[in-house]
């Protein structure tokens, strides 16, 4: 008897876990909708940057902005990684943090000392234990971030950067293919390579523009918003790719507990049924005895 | 003139505010006040705090009040990049005054030059104008 009871107990204590697995499972998929419909309302600003960007380089010389220019090889590297507060979401954070690993091993191989900037718990917890060097980090952000929380890792990037403390920004987040698939990618941000601007667009009019107050001053402000904008699309891909993580990990876990549930209630049944076998052996046994006696 | 109409886009990181078609643009240019009209040439401006005009018509007129961001002007279209923007008419003043008061109260105890005083200056210049144009768009 006290085979069952124990089989019983963790049958109710794996429910509970179902329930919980469950729970967050649907929460997460109604995240990801609202996280995948505040891509889709980012995308037209940055399509409309990006052209307007593209614009303003085909009109001025490479030279003419210090973000523009990269300073080759790069002595100092800062990776930005972005991951999750919490945990409970599969693979997302440990990816990015092999990505940022890979990434700090062939830069630390170019020559250069690599620097980190982590965003969210994970990535803060991970790189303390490791060891690495530092620069500045954020959190409780990842949930659901704004334009102000881009806008302030923006500008202290490029402050570092201005101030020669590193040549080159890597930026490495979970870009949201679908809610099933999220993948890790790695984006140099600074320094910013014009190409990269020049060819987001197809159409190219040079020289036809007037600027006000002046293309350099236009530059000026435009650069770091450009990098803003890619910093809070980096933000809001990471958020969605969370939420679509955590579905996928909390509907194996339901599924799981499923199926342990299922394995439990059979030797359950197993151990009720021998244990009633046992008792009518017990007393035919016993009946067989008393005849014998008589 | 009147048949001939701009494309009028403001677009910010969070959504598009403003999409169709309008007689006129006025926009807080980084020098000063600029107004667009059908077969303006094609420019790029930076946009500074202010407030931005959408005219149809004689005398209908959209009020948005922009934190500052970019315009681009080609061939009759006119797209407005944001970096937040709100419509006058949708402003809540009390909410707005509530904030205000926050910034404030956080500027007294801030020293002058850090960082977070810069900060709270600009929100604070943001908040103003927002403020200022729900009274005077009433």
């Amino acid at each position: 008897m006290s085979q069952t009871r124990e089989i019983r107990r963790r049958m109710k204590s794996v429910d509970n876990t179902r329930q919980i697995t469950k729970t967050m499972e649907m929460v997460a998929t109604a995240k990801i909708r609202k996280a995948q419909s505040r891509i889709e309302a980012a995308r037209p600003y940055a399509m409309k940057m990006l052209d307007v960007l593209t614009n303003v380089a085909a009109n001025v010389e490479a030279g003419l902005h210090p973000l523009l220019i990269a300073r080759e090889p790069s002595q100092n590297t800062l990776i930005v990684a972005l991951t999750t507060d919490r945990g409970l979401c599969g693979a997302a954070n440990a990816n990015i943090l092999r990505q940022a690993d890979d990434l700090v091993k062939s830069e630390t191989e170019a020559g250069a000392k690599v620097s980190v900037f982590p965003v969210g718990k994970k990535a803060i917890n991970y790189f303390k234990y490791v060891g690495y060097d530092i620069l500045d980090q954020r959190r409780d952000i990842s949930d659901n971030p704004g334009f102000s929380d881009a806008k302030a890792i923006a500008e202290k990037l490029i402050e570092l950067y201005l101030q020669v403390q590193v040549d080159k920004v890597v930026l490495v987040f979970n870009h949201f293919k679908s809610a099933m698939e999220q993948k890790p990618v790695a984006h140099v941000l600074l320094p910013i390579k014009k190409e990269a601007v020049e060819d987001g667009s197809e159409e190219k009019e040079a020289g036809d523009y007037e600027f006000e107050p002046s293309d350099s001053a236009v530059l000026d402000n435009l650069l770091p918003t450009y990098i803003e904008a890619l910093i809070y699309r980096a933000l809001l891909e990471s958020a969605a790719s969370e939420h679509g993580a955590r579905r996928t990990a909390m509907k194996a876990a339901t599924d799981n507990a499923g199926e342990l549930i299922d394995t439990l209630r059979r030797s359950f049944n197993r151990a009720r049924q021998a244990a009633i076998t046992q008792e009518i052996a017990e007393i035919v046994g016993g009946v067989v005895a008393l005849e014998n006696n008589q | 003139m009147a048949d001939r109409k701009l494309e009028c886009e403001v677009v910010t990181p969070e959504k598009i505010l403003y999409e169709g078609q309008v007689d006129m643009v006025v926009a807080p240019g980084g020098d000063g006040e600029l107004g667009i009209l059908p077969l303006h040439m094609p420019i790029i401006t930076t946009l500074q705090t202010g407030e931005l005009r959408l005219k149809h018509g004689t005398d209908n007129q959209d009020y948005i009040a922009i934190d500052g961001g970019y315009m681009e002007v080609r061939e009759d279209k006119v797209t407005i990049l944001a970096t937040a923007a709100e419509y006058a008419s949708k402003m809540d003043v009390t909410e707005l005054n509530h904030i205000k008061e926050e910034i404030e109260s956080k500027l007294a105890s801030l020293p002058e030059d850090s960082e977070e005083f810069l900060h709270a200056t600009t929100k604070l210049k943001h908040l103003l104008n927002r403020l200022a144009i729900a009274d005077r768009r009433k």
